[in-house]
């Protein structure tokens, strides 16, 4: 909103510093301006009150009354006693020991994977290495993520009925020849490994790579 | 040709005018002043009775008339009670403007939110408008621009108004 010129005027009215004639033209305005004389009427209670009761307001306070300003958050705490200090001393542990409890009980669960098709389990993903692609000739060996010590990978190798299995501590496993082959050019294959705890129990398995041993030219 | 005179909707104009001409007289003549607003219900009546009669002919705007007649008004009342007491002694001015108890509520409540503004704010107010110091001289005496001065005059204004309406 565009501000009235004259409004700059009404401090200069009210303070008595506006004589003859910009102070009748000020007047005039004010007369046919509704804004400027809502602005006028609210500064003018203002400047009433500092010039009545001015004095107290501005007074010198004693010095057992005399205080620095500080904020009303300092202010508040200050007015603590020890014993409120204490009751938001345990409030606070109170809301930790929550706010954790929950964030154990909420933890993002662990990605979900397909294991075959009719499996679906939770737990970490295992990442497979070699062969991700397509080869040129029957592959050697298998290689894998390794998930650190003590797991123990099952591998499996599919046509298209499973081809053949073997379990390993390595991240690693050479391919028999036996199942070498019967692994033909031309033919696609997918492979997967699952990892067991010692206990046995499944902790994570990778999705099925397919890959294809290229055609013999 | 002769101009017809505009409508007017007096009650409207009565009803919107009022306030400001009682800040005039009141301004001109003092608050103290206990016959403040006998001048305003004859300056009132006079517009009315000027713009039944078709006085007013629209040359200027209806606030710039009444201004007008305010202003004559209360040059004619200063006049009348100059002769009136020039032989006996001044009137002691009331201690306080504010001329009822809701107002002097209202300027307590005022009063007690001011005192609760920041030192900076405070000082400002102090030195520009219970020490009458120019803008200028405020700014020097803070140590800080005229402009800064401004600001903070306008700065302590809003803080106020909202103290006041919560």
């Amino acid at each position: 909103m565009k501000k009235c010129l004259f409004a700059e005027q009404i401090d200069d009215y009210l303070l008595n510093r506006l004589e003859g004639e910009p102070k009748e033209q000020f007047e005039e305005h004010y007369f046919n301006c509704p804004s400027c004389f809502r602005q006028l009427e609210e500064r003018d209670a203002l400047v009433s009150t500092i010039k009545t009761r001015g004095a107290w307001i501005f007074r010198d306070k004693p010095a057992s009354e005399r205080r620095e300003w500080v904020p009303a958050w300092k202010r508040a705490l200050a007015s603590f006693t020890p014993r409120q200090w204490a009751t938001v001393g345990v409030a606070a542990a109170a809301v930790l020991v929550v706010v954790f409890g929950l964030m154990t009980q909420f933890r993002p669960s662990s990605p979900q994977f397909v294991l075959n098709e009719t499996e679906v389990v939770r737990g970490e993903s295992l990442t497979l290495m070699s062969p991700i692609i397509d080869v040129r000739s029957v592959p050697t060996f298998f290689e894998w993520k390794s998930l650190g010590q003590g797991v123990e990978y099952k591998i499996s190798l599919f046509n298209d009925e499973l081809l053949w299995s073997a379990t390993t501590r390595d991240s690693r496993i050479v391919i028999p020849e036996e199942t070498r082959q019967r692994m033909r050019p031309g033919q696609r294959f997918a492979w997967q490994v699952r990892a067991f705890s010692a206990n046995g129990t499944l902790i994570a398995a990778s999705s099925k790579v397919q890959f294809q041993i290229e055609p013999a030219k | 040709m002769e101009n017809r005179p505009p409508e007017i909707d007096l009650n409207d104009v009565v009803v919107k005018y009022r306030p400001v001409v009682s800040f005039k007289v009141k301004k001109s003549l003092g608050a103290q002043t206990p016959d403040w607003e006998d001048v305003v219900n004859e300056v009132i009546t006079q517009v009315i009775e000027k713009v039944k009669k078709g006085e007013f002919r629209g040359d200027s705007s209806i606030g710039t008339y009444i201004y007008t007649i305010t202003s004559r008004r209360i040059i004619d009342h200063i006049r009348q009670k100059t002769k009136v007491l020039r032989n006996i002694p001044e009137p002691v001015p009331l201690p306080d403007p504010c001329d009822n108890a809701e107002s002097r509520e209202r300027a307590q409540f005022l009063a007690q939110a001011i005192q609760q503004l920041k030192p900076k704010f405070k000082e400002v107010l102090n030195l520009y408008y219970y020490q009458e110091l120019t803008r200028d001289e405020v700014a020097e005496r803070l140590g800080i621009s005229p402009r800064r001065v401004s600001e903070r005059l306008n700065y302590a204004q809003r803080l106020l108004r909202k103290m006041i309406r919560t």
